[in-house]
């Protein structure tokens, strides 16, 4: 590419074709005001602000959307330029309300900071009245379009960014403005309150409703949203202390300006009156605040006392993957060099460990290699056991716009009918528990048809002849009873994804919470193999991660069977690396996993047990089960930030701090290692998670030596491996094993999945109030037929009950299910799904129910 | 918008096969738009879903179009559509005591309809006969040189009362 020189302000300076005059200019340090331009967004050039003189033609060309040419000249604040941009501001002026002063959006709002700039005060011209306030319920968004400059950014960062498509203008002239369809308020259109188009509006226009605190921001803090593995760029705006609003960060790639509700709106749990704020002890039954000196001694002398009379291995540490990767790396340190055992896990366990054995064995890899960038690129992408536009929105807005904007192919497969089936070329919907015999179906079709690339079939992978061979029963016919789908599709399926230049496989927990989520993963990798997408750019496997460091955890060595980085712990070579560094030889034998420490402290030969930032009461299969199990314990210490289900049943209670209140690095699904940092002191005598643990070592008698957070990086950059190899790919046949999801008497199944405002057990997102405000209780989603059939309309009560347990909520009837099934959402503990799964193999996303009427009193 | 009425069966039936006609071609919104407006005499409003899915669009952007275009409608309309001319000749020659005069005679506002959906009344910016201001246009007849006698004359009736 040839680079083009041109004269701006009179100085030369040279960018690339395609580069607009704004972009040239903003590189060389030329400011030129802008109202309606955003990076990540198709320039429109409405507001006319950026307008500069073309000083060869005279012409006023718009800087936004005009591409260089070589040799121009270019004028940005010309005379004529600044009268321009000036008449402008007024006639914007003139349509805008004088309530600057008691506007909320106050030195935030573009439209002042140029006015002033350009030094226009009052407006002289005639006033032209506009729209008022629009009444909405939501706790999330206030509209004002009075103050609307109509630069159409809202508009456009829903429709090209998060493909929601919820606004639009509506009318013309004077009278448009944006709005939803029927000008109805957001919460009765498909806004999903992403909170994008707030933190675009560059005037008072669109704004957070019910804050959580007043005032203006004093500065701002980039950092990590907290909750799913996308990990979003957040700026945190601060004053006094407090967080005063979540913004998106704007340079990352992964969400280009956007966020979640969860993101935008979720974070007010750090300001909880709930947050815990000293240390507590129990005694008597009865929990009493202590200063952290009596705390610490009392866990580290109860921890050595146990050591000593029942061993190492009678100890356990369940980290979590909420935690910063320096914070895991130092749990399981603490686990090995200073208690001496491999009993160390996090709470991903339950629904990314699957997924994570899957991808090494058949793949060699530890994660999804590749970025979202690159699943943007896929020509065609499967969905399968997910629904990214809930568990991992930004994806999910990737993924959309790839369809839309990309002409990507979607091809979908779901029993529920998610968001994404409105932009689905195909739409597969299985019987829950038989994706295998599905995907193994899909290879068949592959090879039967001659679709599969041949440098991958003919004796370079290993394995070819034996899965041609276990493939054989899976006809198009066969797949067809088994799964519920018409032959005809799991055909064009088959062609659609393997007749792509690159085609990529999304998936969650879905396919990982299934008994047979491993299997389901090779199968996958299977297709992936036999089409030549792995690492084929945007056609790779790409798993998701629930929690936002789930992926770090596991980096860490948060895990009973791997060091940091997925060495092994029996791996001679990296237990001298650590042993040399930490004094200590790790302990070999693979230690206990987090099902299995709730087992062993139920049967009481696990003695004690820390518990940093995990809530297995309510994330864990079989509930009453944990409790018991957790009680049994001798010893139990929980770091937390508030006391929770689990919190409850410890010994001792030591107050975290938020991530808004320490710094570190989380790393999301894609393996993108990013910083957060502090933009608040931690609440009350809270404190890191790193900060307790190194207090908690130096008390033990074994001081871990760091003397700063870097310091563990440090020896994180030096001992872990930044890449696994990739291993020569193997086909690894396997086989769909029918599983009997009902039983006599439980006819319906129960999948169960999150939603979107909350988050996890919602341990946090119950206790972010606008959340909760918009999503206070749990529901259960019935089909239309089976409500028919069973007499029930929305918010009638019912009972969920499955054989080990059952739980309540209210019925909201819905098209988006086939008949015969329902679905609850996880994060609710008040009616605690988990309780209706038995203890032991996890396999929480379906269970065979029956739902009982109950009379509205009861 | 007017409250979106939900259609009967054969009426949805009609537009799913107008729609089908122009499936998954884009451009061919303002088309389709016209087709049915033809057929329906104005765009039933929970027609707006099946369009956009049809032409890879989001509902919003359908009603963005509809409500751009003044010859797109989105409630019923009269049998005969009156439009004031509102232009600079008529308004000199009393152009807004016609319009006036009209609201009384129709009983309605600008841009609403009659309940017998006999007459919808609009105003145009001008309709090039302004000899003969003030005009008012009955469908395609225009009628000149408007007094109240007129008006009253046009329409036989007095929805005022
Ligand atoms: S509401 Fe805000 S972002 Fe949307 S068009 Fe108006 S000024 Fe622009
Ligand atoms: S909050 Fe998000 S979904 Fe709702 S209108 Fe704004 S950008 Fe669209
Ligand atoms: S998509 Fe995930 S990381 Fe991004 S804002 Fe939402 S919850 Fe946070
Ligand atoms: S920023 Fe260029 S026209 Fe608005």
């Amino acid at each position: 590419m040839e680079a083009i020189t041109i004269t701006l302000d009179g100085v030369a300076v040279s960018g690339y074709p395609g580069m607009t005059i704004l972009e040239l200019a903003q590189e060389s340090g030329v400011e030129i005001p802008t109202l309606c331009h955003e990076p990540y967004l198709a320039p429109v050039g409405a507001c006319r602000l950026c307008l500069v003189e073309n000083e060869q033609s005279g012409a006023l060309v718009v800087a936004c959307a005009t591409p260089i040419a070589p040799g121009m000249v270019i004028a940005t604040h010309s005379p004529r330029v600044i009268e321009r941009r000036r008449v402008i501001v007024q006639l914007l002026l003139a349509s805008h309300p004088d309530s600057c002063l008691v506007c909320d959006k106050g030195n935030r709002c573009k439209l002042r900071q140029i006015a002033a700039e350009l030094g226009v005060g009052l407006v002289e011209l005639q006033r032209i009245p506009q729209a008022a306030t629009i009444e909405e319920v939501n706790p999330f968004i206030e509209r004002d379009l009075s103050k609307c400059i109509l630069c159409a950014k809202c508009i456009r960062v829903d429709q090209e960014l998060v493909v929601e498509g919820a606004i639009d203008y509506i009318g013309r002239g004077f009278a448009s403005r944006p709005s939803t369809v029927n000008n109805t308020p957001l919460e009765q259109s498909e806004c999903t309150f992403c909170g994008s188009c707030v933190a675009i509006c560059p005037t008072g226009a669109l704004m957070e409703k019910e804050r959580a605190y007043g005032g203006t921001t004093s500065h701002s803090v980039d950092s990590v949203c907290p909750f799913c593995g996308c990990g979003c760029s957040i700026s945190l705006e601060v004053k006094d202390n407090h967080l005063v609003r979540v913004i998106p960060g704007t340079a990352s790639p992964v969400n280009r300006g956007t966020l979640c509700v969860r993101g935008s709106y979720g974070c007010d749990f750090v300001h909880s009156p709930e947050r815990l704020t000293a240390p507590l002890v129990k005694v008597n039954g009865e929990f009493e605040p202590v200063s952290w000196e009596q705390a610490l001694e009392r866990v580290a002398s109860e921890f050595n006392r146990i050591k000593e009379k029942h061993g190492a291995d009678s100890l356990a540490v369940l980290g979590s993957s909420k935690c910063t990767n320096e914070e895991n790396y130092l749990l399981q340190r603490l686990a090995r060099a200073v208690i001496g055992t491999n009993n160390i896990d996090n709470g991903s366990r339950l629904y990314s460990s699957a997924r994570r054995l899957g991808l090494e064995r058949s793949a060699g890899i530890p994660a999804t290699p590749n970025s979202i960038e690159d699943l943007e690129q896929a020509g065609v992408i499967m969905v399968i056991g997910a629904d990214p536009t809930v568990s991992a929105p930004a994806v999910g807005y990737a993924i959309k716009r790839a369809v839309r904007y990309r002409g990507a192919r979607l091809l979908l497969i779901d029993p529920r009918q998610t968001k994404l089936a409105q932009f689905a070329n195909l739409w597969l919907r299985p019987r829950p528990g038989t994706d295998i015999a599905l995907v193994n179906g899909l290879a068949r079709v592959m090879i039967e048809e001659k679709l599969v690339d041949a440098k991958f079939s003919t004796g370079k992978t290993k394995g070819f002849t034996e899965l041609v061979s276990s493939l054989k029963k899976y006809t198009p016919e066969y797949v067809a009873e088994v799964t519920g789908v018409p032959t005809q599709d799991v055909v064009l399926a088959a062609r659609l994804f393997a007749g792509a230049e690159s085609a990529a496989i999304v998936y969650g927990n879905g396919i990982t919470q299934h008994v047979s989520g491993v299997d389901s993963i090779l199968a996958l990798t299977n297709i992936a193999r036999l089409t030549g997408n792995i690492s084929n750019g945007g056609g790779d496997i790409f798993a998701l991660q629930r929690e936002n460091n789930a992926r770090g955890a596991g980096d860490m060595g948060s895990l009973p069977d791997f060091l940091p980085g997925y060495q092994g712990v029996d791996d001679a070579q990296a237990r001298g690396k650590f042993e040399e560094r930490w004094g200590v030889s790790p302990p070999d034998g693979s230690g206990l996993t987090a099902l299995e420490m709730i087992e062993q402290a139920d049967k009481g030969s696990l003695k004690a047990m820390l518990i940093v930032g995990e809530n297995p009461t309510a994330s864990f299969p079989d509930s009453a089960l944990v409790k018991n199990a957790l009680a049994a314990l001798e010893f139990l210490v929980v770091a937390d930030m508030f006391l929770t289900e689990t919190a409850r049943l410890a010994e001792v209670v030591l107050p975290a701090a938020s991530f808004a209140e320490k710094e570190g690095t989380f790393t999301n699904f894609e393996g993108r290692v990013q910083k957060l940092n502090r933009a608040i002191e931690p609440i009350g005598d809270s404190r890191p998670d790193w900060a307790i643990l190194l207090e908690m070592a130096r008390y033990m008698g074994q001081p871990m030596p760091y003397s700063s957070l870097q310091e563990v990086r440090n020896e994180i950059d030096e001992l872990v491996p930044k890449k696994t190899s990739v291993k020569p790919g193997l086909f690894i046949p396997v086989e769909y094993k029918p599983v009997s999801i009902s039983g006599d008497g439980y006819p319906l199944t129960l999948l169960t999945g999150s939603v979107l405002p909350h988050f996890g057990s919602g341990t946090r997102s119950l206790r972010a109030w606008r959340l909760k405000k918009f999503s206070p209780a749990a529901w259960v989603e019935v089909s239309g037929g089976d409500a028919q059939r069973l007499g029930l309309a929305d918010s009638d009560p019912v009972k969920v009950v499955s054989p080990v347990g059952e739980v309540t909520a209210a019925v909201r009837v819905t098209e988006a299910l086939p008949q015969g099934m329902l679905f609850m959402p996880i994060s609710f503990p008040e009616s605690p799904v988990n309780d209706l799964w038995a203890a032991g193999v996890p396999d929480l996303k379906t269970c065979a129910v029956r739902l009982e009427r109950m009379s509205a009193d009861g | 918008m007017g409250e979106a009425k939900a259609l009967t069966g054969p009426e949805l039936e009609q537009i799913e096969k107008i729609i089908a006609d122009y499936k998954g071609q884009q451009w061919a919104l303002i088309p389709l738009l016209h087709e049915i407006q033809r057929v329906f005499g104005f765009i039933p409003p929970p027609a707006i879903g099946p369009i956009a899915s049809a032409m890879g669009l989001f509902p919003s952007q359908v009603q963005g179009v509809i409500t751009f275009y003044s010859q797109f409608y989105t409630e019923p309309r009269g049998k005969n559509i009156v439009r004031v001319c509102r232009g600079t000749a008529c308004h000199v020659r009393g152009g807004k005591t016609i319009l006036k005069l009209v609201k009384q005679q129709l009983g309605i506002d600008e841009g609403e309809t009659t309940p017998d959906f006999e007459y919808s009344l609009e105003t145009v910016a001008c309709i090039g006969c302004c000899a003969l201001a003030p005009n008012i246009v009955v469908n395609r007849d225009i009628y000149g040189h408007m007094n109240p006698k007129k008006v009253a004359a046009v329409f036989h009736r007095d929805g005022g009362q």
